[in-house]
């Protein structure tokens, strides 16, 4: 049986696909990245691996997330995509007829115009993460709720309050305020989630046109309130469709479009991945000014990637030697670039 | 008298012909590095845009090493730029580096400030004719490096090995610093073109057409700018950019040396934008439409962020994107921009392009079908 691997490393979760060619979704993982992709694609290997149906081969491997690159190398992967893409393809399948599609993920968010069944135009969250999975979970530690009992706490509020939601430390504080005015938990909560959907409005929106049906989707779709407050700022009017693979959606694009480009032979590393080891370091290039900070990948001591020259000279026969010469003034040990939240994904 | 200027691209080749020929001694400023841009940020206001920080840091990494005037321009209009050098003057100065600031001030009026401005750096010793030719030369010189990246994004799709392309343009641009004479000049560009057309092609001729529109520092500097025109040529995209030194420079030493593109560009922005809003706001516009009657298949906007006349220009883009159906992506850069961020976008971007172009092909060959029946 011919199967496809999908594998989408985020921020804050990784997630695997094992699919067929009609592209059904046979297995599927959802894993928090931890701050480990390479932890993280191990275990989801090794989770795929013991679901294997009998007599099944991979054929094609696809990557997407903002450590596609990483994940790519390691896995070994056919084809390499940016989450927009990735994304978009899996809620065409699923619903054929979507025109919009919602995507709130771990540190960004996405809102896709799909019409007649190619995407006309995306925007990515560009002030700040707060309308995202990882400021909601931030909020619910600080309110001592459950993650997963979130959504549900919403949807037992009587009313609602106001929540300025622009940014996330004025959000923070306005919730804490508006506490001590002595609202309940699922108030706030419902507020939260209210200002979480006027902010990814107002921020991808903009002057887009928004037609259903939409396709919710990503870790956030799973939690109720968000849908309840996305379906209330419509007035009830527009279809809003959440999947039930919505959290693996990503990965589930990355298999299909794995699927679509299938390559004679794929470059599909194999299960035994997870027996070894990968580290990464970095240098800096002193070969002219531009003064690169070379990050390189190793698997044990073969060099097996390398990301950051600008003039594109470093490649894994150049750094093999390289790396040799300075082993003994080894700079620190560096994470490779996981994703670029460092820096506040800022300013699309 | 030790004289730097900001960095443009390759502004620095062509001064580097002309200030020495006038008998002024250079220190251009190192290539900008991250350093650079650590030093700008850190002593420019923090509202300011993107291109006065990059160039302040030019300045300072300049006068460390020993520069001691600095060249900078000047200008009017809404632009917050007109003010950079004076802001950057005053920066300067409280630092406690005794420099001289040469500010050439828009040239209204002519080109006559230019050449005093000149003279001034000069000394004073100087001969007319002997300026006008070394800023022939010179002038000759920036124009072959357009030409040079002009070719390089419109030839990195097409040919099968990107690196040789880049060894190419790359040897040139190294070769013209020490072009001594608009005869050697000629010879260079001779020797040029004749390697680039030797240079094996892949045989594609159906790769996307993008547009690049926006403000001239950013647009244009690549060592800003994470260099979007060769990402999209590495993704197989043949990129035009609408923006131009020589350009820039033309269209200041208004009224009579105005382009016919420009002019062009302008009357086309009319429906659209009727007013100077400043920068290069009317020329985003107007080339956006240029290309889009052009056929290109999409625009990436490039502008710093906080940018007015350029944010002018982004909502005025909104409906140029909608009545042309052309994609157009917006990129606002500045020091807290990601690579990562950036590079998804694009990529995205041509993802977009891509399956647009597949399906309207589709639906053509469709059309075709149904009308042979």
């Amino acid at each position: 049986m011919e199967l496809f691997l999908g594998v989408d490393v985020g921020s804050v979760t990784t997630k695997f696909v094992l699919m067929d060619r009609e592209k059904r979704i046979l297995a599927s993982c959802y894993l928090r990245t931890s701050g480990d992709p390479i932890a993280a694609l191990k275990e989801g290997l090794r989770y795929i691996e013991r679901r294997m149906p009998e007599g099944g081969v991979i054929r094609a491997v696809g990557t997407t997330g903002s450590a596609r690159h990483l994940a790519g190398v390691i896995v070994g992967a056919d084809i390499v995509k940016n989450e927009i893409t990735a994304h978009a393809v899996a809620a065409i399948t699923k619903v054929p007829d979507v025109r919009t599609v919602f995507e709130i993920g771990g540190q960004d968010s996405k809102l896709i115009i799909i019409r007649n069944g190619v995407v006309e135009d995306f925007a990515m969250n560009t002030v700040c993460a707060a309308g995202t999975g990882s400021f909601l979970e931030h909020q619910a530690v600080r309110l001592n709720v459950p993650i997963e009992e979130f959504g549900k706490l919403a949807l037992q509020a009587k009313q609602s309050v106001r929540i300025a939601g622009r940014c996330t430390v004025f959000a923070e504080s306005d919730m804490i305020h508006k506490q001590q005015l002595g609202f309940g938990k699922a108030e706030i909560v419902k507020g939260l989630c209210e200002a979480l959907v006027r902010n990814f409005i107002n921020n991808l929106a903009a002057s887009r046109k928004i037609e259903d049906p939409i396709v919710f989707q990503g870790g956030v779709a799973a939690n109720q309130g968000m849908v309840q407050a996305f379906r209330d700022f419509f007035g009830g009017k527009k279809r809003i469709i959440v999947p039930e693979e919505h959290g693996v959606m990503g990965a589930w694009g990355a298999a299909i479009l794995a699927m679509e480009y299938a390559p004679e032979k794929t470059a599909f590393q194999g299960f035994s991945v997870v027996e070894r080891s990968f580290v990464s370091r970095s240098f800096t290039c002193t070969d002219c000014p531009n003064a690169c900070e070379i990050v390189v990948l190793k698997e044990d001591d073969r060099v097996k990637a390398l990301w950051g020259s600008r003039c594109g000279k470093w490649t894994p026969e150049t750094a093999t030697i390289r790396c040799e010469e300075e082993e003994e003034t080894a700079p620190s040990l560096v994470l490779p670039p996981e994703c670029a939240t460092g820096r506040c994904a800022m300013h699309g | 008298m030790r004289a730097t200027f900001p960095h443009l691209l390759h502004l620095d080749i062509a001064l580097g012909i002309l200030y020495p020929t006038l008998g002024i001694e250079i220190v251009p400023p190192p290539p900008i590095t991250q350093k650079t841009i650590e030093i700008g940020v850190k002593l420019a206001p923090q509202n300011a845009c993107f291109p006065l920080k990059v160039t302040l840091g030019n300045f300072i990494e300049a006068i460390e090493q020993g520069a001691d005037t600095i060249f900078m321009v000047g200008g009017v209009g809404p632009c917050r730029f007109g003010y950079y050098g004076q802001i950057q003057r005053l920066i300067i100065e409280d630092l406690g580096y005794k420099v001289r600031f040469v500010l050439l001030d828009h040239p209204r009026y002519g080109v006559r400030p230019f050449f005093e401005a000149l003279k001034t750096m000069a000394g004073g010793r100087l001969s007319l004719p002997k300026i006008v030719q070394a800023v022939r030369l010179s002038w000759s010189v920036l124009r072959f490096t357009e030409e040079l990246e002009g070719k390089r994004r419109a030839l990195r799709c097409q040919v099968e090995d990107p690196k040789s392309l880049d060894r190419v343009i790359d040897g040139a641009l190294e070769a013209l610093r020490r072009v001594k004479s608009l005869e050697e000049l000629e010879i260079l560009k001779e020797q040029t073109a004749e390697k680039l057309s030797s240079l094996p092609r892949n045989g594609r001729t159906d790769f996307l057409r993008v547009g690049i529109v926006g403000e001239v520092y950013i647009a244009q500097e690549t060592r800003v700018n994470f260099n979007v025109e060769r990402l999209l040529g590495d993704l197989g995209v043949y990129v035009h950019n609408s923006v131009s030194t020589v350009e820039y420079i033309l269209h200041t030493l208004r009224p009579f040396t105005r382009s016919k593109e420009k002019l062009e560009a302008w009357k086309l922005a009319q429906p659209y934008l009727k007013r100077f809003v400043g920068g290069e706001g009317i020329d985003s516009v107007g080339s956006a439409i240029r290309y889009a009657q052009e056929g290109f298949d999409g625009v990436v906007h490039l502008y710093p962020f906080t940018c007015m006349p350029e944010i002018v220009a982004k909502g005025i883009l909104q409906a140029v994107s909608r009545d042309f159906d052309l994609p157009i992506l917006h990129l606002a850069i500045d020091e807290h921009s990601g690579e990562a961020g950036l590079v998804t976008r694009v990529e995205a971007f041509v993802d977009v392009l891509e399956r647009r172009k597949w399906e309207k092909k589709r639906r053509l060959e469709h059309d075709g079908a149904l009308s042979r029946r």
